[in-house]
């Protein structure tokens, strides 16, 4: 009888729409409760539905020493800080306010050495939203890791080379996709802290 | 049959229960627009740049016999003989360029100390008054100078990993310690000392140095550029090396955006000049006197051309 139950196309469907209909009578008693004010449940776990989660790059950090100078160890932990601050201040530039457009460039370009700041804003397409911000409302980023290997002078940091990667979903009035950024990104330290002297870029889906 | 319905019907509430209770576990989700179909936000895009610089850099490349203490050579860099000397020209936008070699022995007029051997220089005033002869004699403003030595010399090829080298000519050349069959070769740092130095068994003698010396200077280019197409923070490792091994009154910053620069200068597009010049006499020593060829060449230089 089990067998024939299976394989009767009617009895199949009944017992499909039964789960449906328990599905849906489940999802309606649930679904009653509007969310908290900050769009999170009390006490429940982080989910996609809570604020955008805070933007962190993991970072590893690999430092170049001259002889006489400090540890590589104890230089890459000293330049790891710093670094990932100008990658989050780059990311957030990048992608989370450009969203909406609003923000403009001008924040990111600052972030680029002069001598390639004409190329950068040429190119913001593989650098950041770029013309795909004004549609976007929001990103939020799901990850952004780097692997920087910097170059000491005789006591601080001189200049970086890293491997940046960034994935984020980003909503639109028509839906929600997918953000990506992979890049090289060569820093060099200025007065003004890191800029970024080189890049080699892309977005869009990884290949 | 009537038994197998109810069986089914059991079997649906059971799971229907199941389902009702997973969802019921779940957070509350409000409605956003994550909520929406998935859409294609953005599409591939690539990219790449390397500083742009002013139109032209001058770099004076210097080997000094002295400061090698690996090769019993006392004394400091600075104050030694000025044994290798390329004048490179870079082209920023054009991104090509030119090496020009000097016979050290090339006798020219040295500011405040008369006529003598180029590679005096350096010993009478150090880099900057090796710099002054140049820019005399040539016309042209050099931008920075740059200097090692035979030990820098081969630590730095060492440290990056060896250099290639089109070798043009089978040397066996003992003096120097070359022996090296003509072709494309992976040099060490002893070998590439040796190929930059070997000089008394070549057919052309200084001529064939010097346009050695800028032939190292294309394979370093060639190799750092193959180098770093592979693995991007190898710029790490030679501005490291060049670090630790040359002297130079580059800003260090001007340095990274050089080297980030010459990942961008083919090196087919950087020719190896060896200036006109003679073998001549004076005073009894033997000099090298450049000719006519080599003032048209500056002349040229001067006008923005690149040979």
């Amino acid at each position: 009888m089990i067998v024939a139950a299976r394989n009767n196309p009617r009895f199949r469907t009944a017992g499909l729409a039964g789960v449906l209909a328990g599905v849906l009578l489940a999802g309606g008693c649930t679904s009653g409760g509007g969310p908290e004010p900050d769009g999170q449940a009390p006490g429940s776990p982080s989910t996609s539905a809570a604020p955008a989660k805070g933007l962190q790059v993991k970072l590893v950090t690999m430092a170049k020493v001259p002889p006489g100078g400090p540890s590589a160890t104890r230089a890459a932990r000293q330049a790891a800080p710093g670094l990932e601050r100008f990658l989050d201040r780059y990311l957030t530039a990048a992608f989370v306010r450009a969203a909406g457009g609003e923000a403009g460039w001008d924040g990111l370009i600052g972030l680029f050495d002069k001598p390639v700041r004409a190329s950068a804003r040429k190119q913001l397409d593989a650098l950041s939203l770029g013309a795909d911000a004004p549609k976007v409302s929001a990103v939020r980023p799901s990850r952004a890791s780097a692997r920087a290997v910097v170059l000491y002078g005789e006591r601080r940091p001189a200049a970086a080379t890293v491997r940046l990667a960034f994935d984020g979903t980003a909503d639109t009035a028509q839906g929600s996709g997918q953000v990506h950024l992979r890049s090289v990104l060569q820093l060099l330290a200025t007065g003004e802290g890191w800029r970024i002297a080189a890049f080699d870029s892309r977005t869009g889906p990884p290949k | 049959m009537r038994r197998g319905l109810t069986w089914v019907a059991a079997l649906a509430l059971v799971a229907a229960l199941a389902a009702g209770l997973v969802v019921a576990a779940s957070p509350r989700r409000p409605a956003t627009a994550q909520d929406a179909p998935a859409v294609t936000v953005q599409r591939a895009h690539a990219a790449s740049a390397t500083p742009t610089l002013k139109r032209r850099v001058v770099l004076l490349t210097i080997g000094s016999d002295a400061g090698a203490p690996k090769f019993g050579r006392g004394g400091a860099m600075e104050s030694g003989r000025a044994d290798a000397l390329q004048l490179v020209v870079i082209d920023t936008v054009k991104r090509r360029g030119s090496i020009l070699s000097f016979p050290r022995d090339s006798y020219v007029p040295i500011p405040g100390y008369g006529t003598n051997k180029i590679n005096a220089a350096m010993a009478f005033g150090g880099p900057r008054l090796l710099v002054a002869t140049f820019e005399q004699l040539t016309g042209l403003t050099i931008d920075y100078y740059a200097l090692t030595s035979f030990d820098g010399l081969t630590d730095i090829v060492n440290k990056v990993g060896k250099v290639q080298v089109n070798v043009d000519m089978n040397l066996r050349d003992a003096f120097a310690g070359a022996f090296l069959d003509k072709g494309k070769r992976n040099l060490t740092g002893g070998q590439a000392l040796a190929y930059a130095r070997a000089r008394k068994t070549l057919p052309g003698g200084d001529f064939d140095r010097s346009r050695h010396q800028g032939q190292l200077l294309q394979g370093g280019l060639a190799t750092f550029q193959r180098q770093v197409a592979e693995d991007p923070a190898k710029v790490m490792t030679w501005l490291g090396v060049i670090r630790d091994e040359v002297r130079t009154d580059l800003p260090f910053p001007e340095l990274v955006r050089l080297a980030l620069l010459a990942t961008d200068v083919p090196a087919s597009g950087v020719k190896n000049i060896a200036v006109p010049s003679v073998a001549g006499n004076a005073g009894g020593a033997s000099v090298v006197r450049l000719l006519p060829g080599a003032y048209s060449l500056f002349g040229r230089l001067r006008a923005g051309k690149l040979s």
